[in-house]
């Protein structure tokens, strides 16, 4: 989906009409639309039907990569100068599986936050131009793109749902 | 909660903690930082002078500094048990108190990751800890629980501290959307362009959601592995199995006593009654009611299979914690640790503002004493007689430890005036959303 080009954002002051504006918008089968809340709400996500978040296999990938690495690592510095000590094994298992378990966290964590940055598409230098303040607070909006025609039309339909301000921009 | 607040009000309350700080706030940091100051120079002039000028000594080699160490590592874990455990688990009245629980675990690490660095003799090599080989190819040695320590503890940093400032984006954005001139932009840095997209969203509860997962295994891991720079020796009162569950424990102990002494006072100078309620406060108290007999429990058996156990040197180091030279911190920490805890199987106690601020306070020394006797009696106090011996309380030392309290306490100051000490976005989900009207859908 791309999200670009003119669009207007619609202002809702409560959830009921954000929902009401949603489902019109599906109905008509428009899909280039960005809902905007300052909380997350599973109503909304049951509405939108947007699929799982990939960001669970970064967290995968990244904590695989860090049991190996942990394991690589330890390995590879016991036989690169072999030295035994105590009389144990070079490749000794639970102390090198504790290293191996840390850094299994460890890459999971930093790759999990980097599969959020990717996917959620941040940072970002600049707002959306058609972004209010109240939508962090206690509105609720819907951002949706499209030709000049059509979003003329959507303004009118979404302020008979109840849209308080309808703000159009990137034109 | 839902009946008195709304969502603006939840916005406005928690942005206020924000506002103009008043005298006592500036007094404060003062005072801290003179506590911080005091630290600084005791470890300039140990640096310069040599690591003799702390009470460390031959036969106590592990005295205050890594007492310490271990203590500030033990506060840092409640921290995580609250924001990711009870998140885990759907517990709702985490949302009022995790913020500043969270704090705790990244400036009680911050704090206790000082330690090993003021530890060395000579800490401008610091860096031959970290995982990297000598000019001959010789790694560190991995089979080293004092290793393991470095990893866990740079891990649980690292990873508190992203759940940590992850938690904030949509608080900071919240900040961004009100704040006005320099503020605004600052804010706006720091909110990293959120707006609170259904995408952004998304993948937000899908990252904290494996964060948290992430993060709950640390809670166990990181203070096990210290227990195990210990329990890994053949230091009689040192070598037990049970030091790993028994470490975690008293690590939670103690991190709980000091969210509620971090809570109770910044509820009431933020006036934050309505979102730190006493219900907040009791359930906290339960929970350390919980975690003393816990820790009471592997005091009992710690004792138990030292005498069950026939072994002489073990039986020894028990004797003299009881009755030898620091028989005072020994009972103390009995005391602190689980008789004064009891209190809380009465609601009374466990409303009481008061109660619970003595209770927090005792059992924060008792934990402190309890790492101070697992650590400097087992060492004063080894195998052979000619080796034992006590180590000296210097005024270096005690800056040093000082300074830490000072350095932890001036790092939240600083926090609760600069960031939102409660998560307000996690408040609002709690609350019924705004509605125009409950009719059925307006488009029918």
């Amino acid at each position: 989906m791309k999200y670009k080009g003119a669009n207007i954002m619609v202002i809702f002051p409560g959830m009921d009409a954000l929902l009401g504006g949603i489902k019109e918008l599906q109905r008509s089968a428009a899909r280039n639309f960005l809902v905007y809340a300052p909380v997350p709400h599973h109503e909304i996500e049951h509405a939108l039907h947007r699929p799982g978040s990939p960001v669970r296999v970064y967290a995968l990938v990244g904590a695989l990569t860090g049991f190996c690495t942990g394991w690589a690592l330890t390995i590879f510095s016991v036989y690169n100068y072999p030295l035994i000590v105590g009389g144990k094994p070079l490749v000794s298992v639970p102390p090198f599986g504790v290293i191996a378990y840390i850094l299994t966290i460890l890459f999971g964590a930093l790759a999990t936050i980097i599969g959020f940055l990717i996917n959620a598409r941040l940072p970002q230098l600049r707002l959306a131009e058609a972004y209010d303040e109240r939508l962090s607070s206690d509105h609720y909006g819907i951002q949706i793109f499209g030709d000049d025609e059509k979003l003329k039309e959507w303004g009118k339909v979404m302020k008979k749902i109840g849209a308080i301000e309808v703000k159009h921009s990137g034109q | 909660m839902s009946f008195q607040l709304s969502y603006k009000k939840t916005d406005l309350d928690l942005t206020q903690t924000l506002n103009k700080p008043k005298k006592w706030y500036y007094v404060a940091v003062f005072l801290l930082g003179l506590g911080v100051a005091w630290g600084a120079g005791s470890w300039l002039h140990q640096i310069l002078t040599g690591i003799g000028v702390a009470g460390k000594n031959n036969p106590v080699g592990w005295y205050l500094y890594i007492t310490t160490f271990v203590f500030w590592v033990g506060i840092a874990h409640s921290g995580t048990l609250i924001s990711a455990i009870l998140f885990l688990f759907r517990v709702k009245w985490r949302a009022s108190v995790y913020r500043s629980a969270e704090a705790v675990t990244v400036f009680g690490l911050a704090t206790a990751g000082l330690f090993p660095l003021l530890h060395m003799g000579r800490v401008w090599v610091f860096y031959w800890t970290l995982p990297y080989p000598q000019m001959g190819g010789l790694f560190p040695n991995f089979r080293s629980p004092l290793v393991w320590d470095v990893f866990a503890i740079t891990t649980y940093l690292t990873v508190s501290s992203i759940f940590f400032l992850t938690g904030m984006v949509p608080d900071v954005a919240i900040i961004r959307d009100k704040a006005r001139g320099w503020r605004k932009k600052l804010y706006g840095f720091l909110a990293q362009g959120w707006q609170g997209t259904d995408n952004q969203w998304r993948h937000y509860t899908a990252a904290y959601v494996f964060l948290a997962a992430l993060a709950t295994p640390l809670v166990i891991s990181v203070h096990s592995i210290v227990s195990w720079d210990f329990a890994m020796s053949i230091v009689p009162g040192w070598h037990s199995t049970i030091f790993a569950p028994y470490f975690v424990s008293g690590a939670i102990h103690s991190g709980l006593a000091m969210v509620m002494l971090i809570l109770i006072p910044m509820r009431s100078a933020f006036r934050l009654h309505p979102y730190i309620t006493d219900h907040h406060l009791e359930s906290l108290a339960k929970f350390l009611l919980f975690t003393a007999t816990m820790v009471g429990f592997a005091y009992f058996v710690e004792v138990f299979i030292a005498w069950y156990s026939h072994n002489p040197w073990e039986q020894a180091i028990f004797i003299y914690r009881a009755f030898g030279d620091y028989w005072p911190a020994f009972w103390s920490l009995f005391v602190c640790n689980l008789l004064v805890p009891q209190l809380f199987w009465w609601k009374r106690f466990r409303r009481s503002i008061p109660f619970l601020v003595f209770v927090s306070v005792a059992v924060t020394i008792g934990m402190f004493f309890e790492r101070f006797v697992i650590i400097t009696t087992s060492l004063a106090h080894e195998y052979i007689p000619f080796m034992w011996g006590l180590p000296d309380l210097t005024f270096t030392e005690l800056g040093i430890v000082v300074g830490s309290f000072s350095w932890f306490f001036f790092l939240f100051l600083i926090f609760a005036k600069t960031l939102p000490v409660v998560s307000m976005w996690e408040v609002k989900e709690q609350l019924d959303p705004p509605v125009v009207r409950k009719s059925k859908d307006r488009t029918s």
